[in-house]
């Protein structure tokens, strides 16, 4: 049976679709699935960097589309998992250098071979997105918590509701403690305005940025709470029914506040 | 603009001086292009500027939400340039800067909706009435963001201490062209982390984009605090960023400052940081 | 080939395969789909196997004219999209270089040097070697040529990410070439400045072919079939450095010991 084709889109730039692709593949490929990951990022491709397997690009999305090689020629598998490979956007080309009907080709025959095929979306509702839907029968909404990123994502879910993809929302970079104080909105704010299906939520983490830099998806590391998270988001996916583990603010704020949830 | 009765000298006086039109781009989403562009038009418009903001992004709206306008704004720029309204009257004025405002994207209509050289011409008729026009330009390399810098003949780009971010406007600086000679802002740097080789620095970053350099603003949980609340923090004089972004438009308008560059102090972000970390360092 | 192709501000106009009179009709047709759109750019055209007659000239110059559009540059090879891009980023005084058939696709199969990376990690080796240069060939080698030969593509500029030079002959950049950023080139290349992007020399095939740069940090080495990726640490070239193929590897030298190269 082909894999599932699941879109990671947002509509809001920067927060977080590229770094939770990487690491929910990898959560999975960990789990056992054999995960293909797409970057439909063309002209502004970060999959690869976000992974460090920038240096073995070879083919890429366009070269496939454009059959001057085989997807197998352009997938990069990850050394580090037993079953992750990437297909990485081209990066000298424009997002018109491939139409909808290639890029479903292209996502249909990696599902052939895969149990998961994750699609990094493009920032924005343009031809890029339209791009990255085309080839997905589900998506992941990634939103932070701000009035900004939950409009845009607002936007996104209108134009998934059209096509008819079930979806559901993850949020990320939550800051429990500005939640408390009211500068944040809650995570049931967010569900409230966006009306889907929780997958997951994560804490925002100063650690992320640097493991993005340096190509090593936090999820590799075993002392990474984040890691634990998109283990139990992979594991939400699979169909588990996980609970969202609270932990306690402590610290700089003291037990004053009560559990938050997250994960 | 105040009308008067033309006087004899006036008849060989030279042309009124054209607003300078300002993109503001990235190409990487989330950098802080939107935040970024009314924070400077509001220090702009604190020096006594002229300023219209302009929210390029059609579909995704959001610069009418960090100024707090988003229940004021009643027409859009596709609505001028369909001819269903007057530029006068898509005009919001905002509400706490008296010489500045807002030029709204629409959010029910697509980017391809707009004619590249009616907006140009737009962009034109707003720099004959304004000292700056601010263009907020949507994520991406396709076709709003062609469109947000077809009117402009400046350009700032936003990029903050990472890789990826690093990439994506290198690849929209070599897209803007000899046209351009873009400026570099560089957002959210937070110098422990720098310090700790955790993050990019600001040589590390320019070592890739060498451009030269506006300012280093520091990430600070007040920005995101005062965009939700639609209260742009330049608006005050008490904070750090808000300082910068203040020195940022001083050197827009020509002025000798030096390019504000935050300290090394342990910032509240940074405390917040530590305890979420993955790592227990 | 479609017709048109709209290209950043500007239009391409492909008539090859075209019948002349077919293709300004539908000219027309699209351009007063979209009046204005163009209005103030100009548009480049490729021709197909036969010339344009002054009268036909003429009739495409009053079209695009009506509709505010400039004629711009005629070229009379088939255009590939790395050809287009070349000519977008040329310099002005450099001459026509006319690509034969077998120089259009300069993009080698790479099956064969990915089997071969492939290969080489099994066994534990790098892709790059570093030349023991004390215990290199002894024999006297001819200098190295002081004028570079005709066909050589100068780039003055740092090249920035996304941007493509490719070339049939050498490719000599003066200035940096950003990461994200491809040369290639049949012949050598040369980068008077940090070499960070992806560079392919003697794309063709050539074996001999070298890449030169003040600053050798490229992402990705390929000459001819070999590719070369540094898995041991990010370079921090020093030196001036040249890559160049020996025993089917790509070897780097620093520049002084060049001249003791073979080839």
């Amino acid at each position: 049976m082909a894999g599932r084709r699941i879109v990671v889109t947002s509509g809001k730039g920067g927060v977080g679709k590229t770094t939770t692709t990487a690491n929910l593949g990898a959560a999975l490929a960990k789990r056992g699935m054999r995960v293909v990951l797409v970057d439909a990022d063309i002209g502004l491709r970060n999959l690869d960097l976000v992974l460090g397997l920038e240096k073995r690009i070879v083919f890429d999305l366009v070269e496939v589309a454009e059959g001057r090689c085989q997807l197998r020629q352009a997938l990069i598998k990850d050394k580090r998992f037993e079953s992750l490979a990437i297909l990485p956007a081209a990066q000298t080309r424009d997002k018109d250098a491939i139409t909808e009907t290639q890029f479903e080709a292209i996502v249909a025959q990696a599902a052939e071979q895969a149990d998961y095929v994750l699609i990094d979306c493009p920032a924005g509702i343009e031809g890029g997105f339209r791009n990255a839907v085309a080839g997905a029968k589900e998506a992941i909404v990634v939103t932070t918590p701000e009035v900004s990123a939950i409009r845009d994502a607002d936007r996104v879910v209108g134009k998934l509701n059209d096509r008819g993809l079930p979806m559901r929302l993850i949020v990320n970079r939550l800051r429990p403690e500005m939640v408390r104080t009211g500068d944040m909105l809650s995570v049931e704010d967010v569900c409230e305005i966006l009306a889907i299906e929780l997958l997951g939520i994560i804490p925002d983490d100063a650690e992320v940025i640097d493991t993005t830099n340096r190509g090593e998806p936090i999820v590799l590391d075993p002392n990474a709470r984040l890691g634990v998270i998109y283990d139990k988001i992979a594991r939400r996916l699979e169909g588990e029914m996980v609970p969202f583990t609270s932990f306690d603010a402590q610290g700089f704020f003291g037990k004053l506040f009560g559990a938050l949830k997250a994960g | 603009m105040a009308m008067h009765q033309p006087l004899a000298q006036e008849v060989t006086a030279p042309a009124p001086k054209l607003g300078r039109a300002i993109v503001v781009t990235s190409g990487k989403g989330g950098v802080g292009k939107t935040t970024t562009t009314a924070n400077l038009g509001t220090a702009l418009a604190q020096r006594g500027a002229k300023v219209a903001l302009v929210d390029a992004d059609v579909g995704l709206r959001n610069l009418d939400i960090v100024l707090g306008l988003e229940s004021r704004v009643k027409y859009h720029v596709l609505d001028v340039l369909e001819d269903k309204v007057s530029l006068d009257e898509a005009l919001v004025p905002d509400k706490h800067s008296e010489t500045l405002v807002l030029l709204a994207a629409a959010q029910a209509r697509e980017k391809d909706e707009v004619d590249t050289e009616k907006m140009r011409a737009l962009m034109q008729r707003l720099r004959e009435h304004y000292d700056y026009v601010l263009i907020d330009c949507p994520a991406g390399i396709e076709l709003g963001f062609k469109n947000a810098i077809v009117g402009a003949d400046e350009a700032i780009v936003v990029c903050t201490p990472e890789v990826s971010a690093v990439r994506d406007v290198d690849r929209v600086v070599g897209l803007l062209g000899n046209r351009f000679k873009p400026q570099l802002i560089i957002n959210r740097l937070r110098p422990q982390l720098v310090k700790k080789g955790k993050m990019l620095s600001v040589e590390d970053v320019n070592a890739i984009l060498r451009l030269p350099l506006l300012g280093v603003i520091a990430d600070e949980p007040e920005i995101i605090i005062t965009t939700n609340k639609g209260e742009p923090l330049a608006l005050r004089h008490d904070s750090e960023t808000a300082n910068a972004y203040h020195a940022i438009a001083a050197r827009i308008a020509g002025e000798d400052v030096a390019a504000p560059a935050p300290e090394l102090k342990e910032s509240l972000i940074d405390k917040l940081g530590s305890f979420f970390g993955g790592k227990r360092a | 080939m479609s017709l048109l192709r709209g290209r950043g501000l500007g239009l391409e106009v492909h008539l090859a395969g075209w019948d002349f009179d077919t293709a300004i009709a539908e000219l027309i047709a699209r351009l007063s789909e979209r009046p204005e759109f163009y209005r103030g750019t100009t548009a480049s055209v490729t021709l197909g196997e036969q010339p344009l007659a002054p009268e036909q000239l003429e009739a495409l110059r009053s079209v695009l004219a009506s509709a505010g559009i400039e004629l711009g540059p005629i070229a009379e090879t088939l255009p590939d999209q790395e050809l287009a891009r070349r000519r977008a980023l040329r310099p002005k005084n450099e001459t026509d270089a006319k690509l034969s058939d077998s120089a259009r696709s300069l993009v080698a199969d790479f099956a064969g040097a990915r089997a071969d990376i492939a290969e080489r990690r099994k066994r534990g080796e790098t892709s790059v070697r570093r030349a023991n240069v004390a215990a290199a060939a002894t024999h006297v080698v001819a200098p190295l040529q002081v004028a570079p030969p005709p066909g050589t593509l100068y780039h003055v500029g740092t090249l920035r990410g996304g941007q493509a030079l490719h070339h049939a002959g050498n490719i000599v950049v003066i200035g940096d070439v950003n990461p994200g950023t491809e040369l290639v080139a049949t012949g050598d290349i040369v980068v008077f400045g940090r070499l960070l992007g992806v560079a392919h020399a003697g794309a063709q095939g050539d074996n001999d072919a070298k890449v030169y740069a003040l600053h050798l940090q490229a992402t990705q080495l390929r000459i001819a079939t070999c590719i070369a990726v540094d898995e041991e640490r990010s370079r921090d070239a020093s030196e001036p450095e040249v890559a160049f193929v020996r025993d089917g590897r790509i070897t780097i030298v620093p520049f002084s010991k060049a001249a003791e190269v073979p080839g």
